[in-house]
């Protein structure tokens, strides 16, 4: 028998590489461009892609009870997969890209040998789906840890942009120190442009997830899209019903066992008739690979009786229970009851059950951030706000003029805002530590909180403060009052104190407008409603 | 060099010498230029015009810095930060007394580019020519400040390296030094934990307008923000006065910006502290003021 590969689907294998370069420096671009590049308003969608996926979609819908209009595109990928299969997962998904890659990589480098199927079941990440859907019919929204784009989006946000910027600063120290003056300037100059985030709290075990995630494809190809994927498993139970179904023909197979071997998704294309469609994501590896090109994917409409993954009821009820088990736990905390300091949301964040039901942890808005202030929470929104954005005022300030946070996020869990509506919108109030306050407590002069103060007038109002030494000398100095009707909670005053470790002047969520109980003074309404 | 080559230029320099106005008639230009009008460009131009023109303060191939107020992230309008327009105009008054390059450079409070964009000042100054840099961490150097309360402070080696520098100031309130006007403004040439300058601010203000020594000021008064300073937030915080202060002496010029306020300039620290160090004359009666109105 003649012995050769297919042509057309090597080219299509090829073709395949090509769409997911493309697709993934769309993403990266989009990633780049997700920064203050000098306009109030970002000109693209650059959070677009995430409309396109239906496990966010559901999940946002099911746990929110609303539906949010943008995520009707991911209805397209559910179509697109229903009659062509998991052709997103191989094609399209950034993070599939970089599983594949990586793969590819561990390949090469035979750390990774693929073996005949080791009969490692493929059901984690449909039970993991199972989980996060039951999870959000009792309002804890879990999707965002696993679900592919929030996990490689987060993780690029807090853990590849301070590496990148660490780069191109130790490049341009190093330029400098060679003496490539203007290497060294420019380099400096585009780390001024590209506003690259510095510092992330959270970033060694978000950095280190990822890295894990990466690192798995050296004992299993493309580990993740194989057990874990919540968004792949979505798709795979809208697969079974494809039109281009694989099919060996038993005239040409040699019975090599290679497509098998190298399934990158443990599909099993070999033996004939043992295909699962729900694994296979096209990438055309088998056809691609068989030396004797006996594997294609024909055009057939006809239902045919289609091998799926093993989940037996047993398992899909006990998971179900289980959740149903877990999922309240991460309800039973106080921070349902009482509102916490440190929680400062961004500007324009929901209320916090509904921020919660729609956040996602992706981390375009701790991207977008031109201060770095918003940072993954890790105790301030408990056990259900792991990773959603906090504004923490000591590491970056909420700028007065900008809205980025609430144009980029995909959910909106923080509401869309103009500038204009912005700067009106009280995320918490600013309170002087008399303590450590340079004036009350050292009878030194300083107003450099004043100073800083974004409205007009400001919301730090000077007054004279006696401060008596040891000496029993009395020193007046000018101090800072907090009016709390005008403070709009920005924490630009914490961010600029002289007294670094612990400002003497602090924000805390307290009287942030989101909120109908995180109240201070009742006359505060009124008043604020009166001036406009 | 040629003999001949020589020659030429002996008689073009006899020329020049001839010619050149301020080296037999320096004094009598006035210390202070103020000029009134609508136009931001016609006051800056009539300012410098006034003292001579800048080929008095530029050389021909030098490397000139400017240092505008861009501060904060605000549009011109709330007169947070120096006037773009006026920028522009110095920029290319820079270019025309025949700088080498021209460099914009500040360090801003509110997040750089932010500052640079809203203010106006990047798209104007680099629509004129000049090199618009963008704060950079890497170009601080820590440097002897020699003041009598600053001594090593950092700063922006941009400055070191200039063979000019132009200092070019918003006018503008301020609850500690009661005034920002051109001393102020050094402190965003430095770098180092800014905030801690205000402890002893008007020291500070002193000590480092002696270190950078500008070529000289132009104080912009086109619009001031007498309320809410130093960074305002509403047009009703500010008042068009429409006026450009130009002179060499640093202390006079913010004399006379104090005036804007109804301030007695002395009655400001910094000023009273500024004249006793000699760095320039407090009583505006004993400077030449030349007013015009353009």
């Amino acid at each position: 028998m003649k012995r050769e590969r297919s042509k057309k689907y090597q080219r299509l294998q090829k073709l395949r590489i090509v769409s997911q370069l493309v697709f993934f420096v769309l993403f990266f671009f989009l990633f780049i461009k997700t920064h203050y590049g000098g306009a109030d308003y970002l000109t693209i969608t650059v959070e677009r892609y995430f409309h396109f996926d239906p496990l966010l979609a559901l999940t946002a819908t099911i746990g929110a009870r609303l539906f949010f209009a943008a995520f009707w595109l991911s209805l397209i990928t559910l179509l697109f997969t229903l009659i062509f299969g998991r052709v997103v997962c191989g094609w399209i998904c950034p993070f599939g890209a970089v599983h594949q890659f990586f793969s590819f990589l561990f390949k090469k480098t035979r750390w990774l040998k693929p073996k005949r199927d080791d009969g490692l079941s493929l059901a984690p990440k449909y039970l993991i789906l199972i989980i996060i859907l039951v999870a959000s019919l009792f309002a804890v929204n879990l999707v965002g840890y696993l679900d592919p784009l929030s996990f490689l989006y987060r993780s690029f946000a807090v853990y590849f942009t301070p590496f990148l910027n660490m780069a191109f600063s130790e490049t341009a120290s190093l330029a400098y120190s060679l003496g490539l003056e203007s290497l060294g300037q420019t380099l400096g100059q585009a780390l001024g442009n590209l506003a690259l985030n510095n510092f992330f709290q959270n970033a060694l075990v978000i950095g280190l997830l990822f890295l894990a995630a990466v690192a798995l494809n050296a004992w299993k190809e493309r580990f993740w899209c194989r057990y874990l994927c919540p968004a792949g498993a979505l798709l795979g139970l809208f697969s079974r019903f494809n039109v281009f179904k694989l099919k060996i023909d038993p005239e040409k197979c040699i019975n090599c066992h290679l497509c098998s071997i190298q399934c990158e998704t443990n599909a099993r294309p070999f033996p004939i008739g043992e295909w699962r469609s729900s694994e296979c994501i096209y990438c055309e590896t088998c056809a691609a690979i068989c030396p004797t090109a006996a594997i294609t994917f024909p055009l057939r409409w006809q239902a045919e009786k289609i091998q799926g993954i093993n989940l037996s009821r047993r398992k899909i009820l006990l998971t179900s229970l289980t959740t149903l088990l877990v999922a309240p736990i991460f309800k039973i905390t106080p921070h349902r009851q009482r509102a916490y300091p440190a929680l400062i949301r961004p500007p324009g964040a929901l209320p916090e059950e509904k921020f919660l039901d729609k956040c996602i942890k992706c981390g375009e808005c701790l991207k977008v951030c031109p201060t770095n202030g918003l940072q993954p929470a890790l105790t301030e929104a408990g056990p259900e706000g792991l990773w959603t954005p906090v504004l923490v005022p000591r590491i970056g300030y909420c700028e007065y003029y900008c809205s980025l946070c609430s144009q980029v996020c995909p959910t909106g869990a923080i509401k869309e805002l103009t500038i204009e509506e912005k700067t009106t919108v009280k995320i918490g109030t600013a309170f002087v530590n008399k303590n450590r306050c340079l004036p009350y407590a050292l009878g030194e002069q300083c107003i450099v909180c004043e100073e800083h103060c974004p409205v007009s007038p400001k919301a730090i109002q000077l007054i004279k403060v006696e401060t008596l030494t040891p000496e029993g000398k009395v020193i007046t100095n000018l101090a800072p009052f907090v009016n709390v009707n005008d403070c709009i909670g920005c924490g630009i005053c914490e961010n600029k104190c002289v007294v670094v470790d612990e400002p003497a002047i602090r924000v805390s969520s307290i009287g942030e407008q989101r909120s109908e109980k995180n109240r201070l003074l009742l006359q505060v309404n009124a008043q604020s409603d009166s001036q406009e | 060099m040629e003999r001949r080559e020589f020659i030429k230029e002996l008689v073009i320099g006899g020329v020049a010498i001839g010619l050149s106005p301020h080296l037999l008639a320096q004094s009598s230009y006035p210390e202070l230029a103020v000029v009134t009008g609508e136009s931001p460009e016609k006051i800056t131009r009539g300012a410098v015009e006034l003292l001579g023109g800048m080929k008095r303060f530029i050389g021909r191939g030098d490397k000139v810095i400017i240092k505008p107020n861009i501060g904060w992230d605000r549009t011109p309008d709330m007169a947070a930060c120096t006037n773009p327009e006026i920028v522009k105009t110095v920029v290319t008054l820079a270019l025309e007394a025949g700088a080498r390059e021209v460099i914009v450079l500040d360090h801003t409070i509110n997040q750089p580019k932010r500052c640079y964009i809203r203010s106006g000042i990047q798209a104007a100054a680099q629509s004129a020519g000049a090199r618009v840099l963008l704060p950079d961490d890497q170009r601080l150097k820590k440097v002897n400040i020699k003041g009598d309360w600053l001594k090593e402070w950092e700063v922006f080696v941009d400055f070191l390296e200039a063979d000019k520098i132009i200092n070019l100031p918003a006018t503008k309130v301020h609850s500690l030094s009661r005034v920002t006007l051109g001393m102020k403004n050094w402190l965003g040439a430095v770098g180092g934990s800014r905030n801690q300058l205000h402890q002893r601010i008007d020291e500070a203000m002193v000590d480092l307008a002696a270190f950078f020594k500008p070529a000289i000021t132009i104080l912009d008064s086109y619009r001031i923000l007498f309320r809410n300073g130093p960074q305002g937030g509403r047009i009703s915080d500010t008042k068009l006065m429409k006026t450009v202060v130009a002179g060499t002496d640093q202390v006079a010029i913010d004399a006379y910006g104090a005036t804007f306020f109804d301030f007695k300039p002395q009655d400001l620290r910094f000023l009273q502290l500024a004249s006793t160090r000699g760095l320039g004359k407090l009583d505006l009666e004993k400077v030449k003021i030349e007013k015009r109105t353009v």
